[in-house]
């Protein structure tokens, strides 16, 4: 059983000095947070406001590469949860195959993004986040902080 | 062959951390030692070009990394990167890709497209152009403030 999740928003962790991808499904039931590097959270925040910086930025150019060749995004799948790491699959279609491809989540979300692609997850994964944490940790949060980045 | 266009190999010196600022120098010379090329990359663009010179893998794919994994499942080949362009202290690449017959060329940032070469085992190249109009006279003075200590860190041989 897959989901279909969008992203809801971008979130800043001043604890951890990392940022939180806000991920969610249709019905806004189940919630996937993924705590991301300042790099990548830049990567996303762009493609969610639509900014075209000067340069291509890593994910621009993986776009750039694949579109010269033709290669299709399918979709970014979150895959599995395990030790508070979270995996992802990138689906590419070339020539007349799939291919499924090895990825962090950031990457997968930042280049799914920009190609249009889905963003699925798993059953299991969203049963085994627990949410529980980021909870308490949103509860915390000013309403100021919220909405900052989100769409 | 127009010998301002002629291509110079280069290889990867070394990574430096700024510490005044949020940014990392790569350090790119030429075979006889006799050029260096200094560009200014971001932190996370530094970083990844630091582990792919300590043949370091890490756990999990980083961006160029993925960047690799496509073009290895793709069928292609990184056959050169070359360093173009500098306009207002900002370098331009092109990376040369061969996929099935055919050469493209993809517009990059000379970070993404040292990461990539690195992990590819592909050469770099700078411009001789490009080479006379670099300032290195800043890095002169930088390098001389600099620790030795600090500077050995990332060399490679």
């Amino acid at each position: 059983m897959i989901t279909q999740m969008h992203v809801r928003g971008l979130l800043f962790d001043p604890y951890n000095n990392a940022y939180i991808v806000i991920l969610r499904d249709e019905n806004n039931t189940d919630m996937l947070p993924i705590w991301v590097g300042k790099a990548e959270a830049s990567a996303i925040s762009f493609a969610l406001e639509h900014i075209t910086p000067p340069r291509p930025m890593t994910h621009d150019l993986m776009k750039a590469i694949l579109d010269n060749v033709d290669a299709k995004v399918l979709s970014a799948v979150v895959t599995d949860l395990r030790e508070n790491t979270y995996y992802a699959k990138i689906h590419l279609w070339y020539g007349d195959s799939e291919y499924s491809i090895d990825a962090r989540p950031s990457d997968a979300i930042a280049l799914a993004l920009r190609t249009d692609a889905p963003i699925f997850t798993t059953e299991e994964v969203l049963q085994k986040q627990n949410s529980e944490e980021l909870e308490r940790w949103l509860e915390n949060l000013k309403p100021e902080d919220f909405g900052k980045f989100e769409t | 062959m127009d010998p301002a266009s002629e291509l110079i190999p280069l290889k990867v010196h070394g990574v430096l951390v700024d510490p005044n600022t949020d940014t990392q120098i790569v350090i790119l010379r030429d075979e006889q030692h006799m050029d260096v090329l200094p560009i200014w990359v971001g932190t996370a663009e530094g970083t990844s070009i630091r582990l792919a010179l300590e043949g370091i893998v890490p756990p999990r794919p980083m961006s160029h990394d993925l960047l690799t994994s496509f073009t290895e499942h793709l069928g292609m080949k990184v056959t050169r990167v070359v360093v173009t362009d500098v306009k207002n202290n900002t370098y331009y690449a092109t990376i040369h890709l061969f996929a099935h017959g055919v050469e493209r060329t993809v517009d990059s940032r000379p970070s993404d497209a040292i990461a990539l070469a690195l992990r590819t085992k592909s050469p770099i190249y700078v411009t001789q152009d490009v080479l006379k109009r670099r300032n290195a006279d800043n890095l002169d003075a930088w390098l001389a403030k600099l620790d030795p200590q600090e500077f050995g860190k990332s060399e490679t041989t």
